[in-house]
């Protein structure tokens, strides 16, 4: 059977991974300058193995905002924000076709205004995931000989947000110190990838909903206590795929994806607050490089958001390098 | 299973050491607003506000005894231009400037430091015609009234600190200008 050499196995993992990467929109994009963040992706173990572990390393660097309008703005003259994350991980196989993972991203802010510069860190937002994978093989091919070929390896998972960052309802400061958006969220998450090997394409699409939390204080001021919840969220991603063997049957796997997000408004006790909510589209191009043992992945992405009129609403714009190495344990 | 006993080890101890975190992962409802008044000089709603000097955009000078004196109230909104910022902003100045003229709205730029790059971000994120002051480099004005980004300032004439949180959605900043003394 074709479908089971390592080479296909191998891209059809690395996709995978990379996918689950980047389709949960990184919310570290709200983070450094104003609204917090360093969370929000979740791990994808690739199939018929037992545990991963992951850790990357990424840096943010914002380009201005779009406003409610969709009108991008640069930042203030002689501004220059950034955000620093490192995110280990660990996925585990509970059994054959469901696994766990957990991340805990750590945050640094680095902002330097005209007349201001700020240095801060701590914990982002963690993420609890679980995947159902809906296939019993490796889903990839070298060539369509049927129908049945065509059947793309289908994951259906949920994730959880935690608010371990630090918020701006926590006793802090000011909104330097954000590096969480202090809410629990819920996740409902699909992933659907296909590889007709070299080729792949991966469908990734999800819908999160924010728990509603009392606050009783905003940037450590105690407040009149009222009831607040962020809009729902979706977000939705299309990557293509190449893959190729090395000389020693590694595998290099070029992935380009294109990714929408968007998050409705929040609300007050009930009421709809008309300030909030956002949306926002990027484009990410990743390289991974695997062993022929499939023990260790490498992998580089370049994450950009258009700074055009119209593909943004309410969020900033940013430029993100990421690196991060797996450890996958048969 | 050593890996997530060790992580599960390292969450539990940077949790218990900061309660910082734990606002958030149990919320509460509790008021826990203390009892201020005109006796004291502060930023807390209820104390006397603390007078300031500053310039705006423009390179006027401003205080706020001064710019109070004839007017319902003060209301300072603390800007870094972001787009929560800007958003608060915008709504501020559509849904609430134009119906309290006898109230003095200021946004409050508190990054820039210089009155010139102040002014370039003004004109840049399309409030030409908005007041803005600029809080100097040792962030006095910020300090004086503990304020942050999206923070929400409303001094009564009296001097009296009505309203010191962030702007959310302009519902509680609408309320306590209905209730001015």
């Amino acid at each position: 059977m074709s479908s089971l050499t390592p080479t296909c196995d191998k891209s059809q993992a690395l996709i995978a991974l990379l996918m689950g990467g980047t389709f949960f929109f990184s919310t570290s994009a709200w983070a450094a300058s104003c609204c917090g963040g360093g969370g929000g992706a979740t791990l994808v173990l690739p199939k018929f193995f037992s545990s991963m572990h992951d850790i990357s390393i990424g840096y943010e660097q914002y380009h201005g905002f779009w406003n409610k309008d969709g009108e991008h703005l640069d930042d203030p003259p002689g501004s220059d924000l950034n955000q620093f994350r490192v995110t280990p991980g660990y996925a585990l196989r509970i059994n054959p076709n469901w696994q766990a993972s957990f991340i805990l991203p750590y945050v640094w802010n680095d902002n330097k205004y005209a007349g201001l510069s700020s240095n801060t860190n701590g914990l982002g937002d963690a993420t609890l995931g679980f995947w159902y994978e809906n296939f019993d093989d490796i889903k990839c091919v070298y060539a369509v000989n049927s129908l049945e070929d065509l059947t793309p390896a289908a994951y259906f998972g949920a994730s959880l947000t935690i608010p371990t960052g630090v918020s701006p309802y926590d006793d802090v400061g000011n909104s330097f110190d954000i590096t969480g958006r202090g809410f629990y969220r819920l996740d409902a998450n699909m992933l659907m990838d296909k590889t007709i090997f070299p080729w792949g394409l991966a469908l990734s699409l999800s819908y999160g909903i924010y728990l509603e939390r009392d606050v009783n204080q905003e940037y450590g001021n105690f407040i009149e206590p009222y009831k607040r919840q962020l809009g729902n969220r979706f977000s939705g991603s299309l990557a293509f795929s190449y893959s190729v063997t090395l000389e020693k049957l590694d595998t290099l796997t070029y992935t380009l994806t294109y990714a929408n997000l968007k998050e409705d408004e929040a609300s007050i006790n009930g009421a709809t607050d008309t300030t909030s909510g956002f949306e926002t589209q990027s484009v990410s191009f990743a390289l991974a490089y695997s062993t022929m043992a499939k023990d260790w992945i490498v992998r580089m992405s370049f994450n950009h958001l258009p700074t055009n009129d119209g593909l943004g609403s309410n969020f900033p714009a940013t430029d993100t390098i990421t690196v991060g190495v797996s450890y996958v344990i048969p | 299973m050593l890996f997530l006993r060790l992580l599960f080890f390292v969450l539990v101890l940077y949790l218990s050491a900061c309660t910082d975190i734990l606002d958030d992962i149990n919320p509460s409802d509790s008021d826990r607003r203390g009892d201020f008044d005109a006796t004291t000089i502060g930023y807390h709603p209820g104390e006397t506000a603390a007078d300031f000097a500053s310039f705006d955009t423009l390179n006027q000078a401003f205080t706020m005894s001064v710019e109070l004196a004839g007017s319902d109230a003060i209301v300072l909104y603390f800007t870094m231009w972001c787009p929560v910022c800007d958003s608060h902003m915008t709504h501020m100045r559509k849904s609430t400037i134009p119906y309290y003229p006898g109230v003095k709205f200021y946004f409050v730029d508190y990054v820039s430091g210089i009155v010139d790059v102040a002014r370039a971000s003004q004109l840049n994120n399309g409030y030409g015609t908005s007041n803005v002051l600029v809080d100097d480099v040792n962030h006095t004005v910020t300090n004086l009234y503990n304020a942050t980004m999206g923070t929400t300032v409303v001094v009564d004439s009296n001097t009296i600190v009505q309203m010191n949180e962030d702007y959310k959605d302009g519902r509680k900043l609408q309320e306590v200008l209905e209730a001015l003394p």
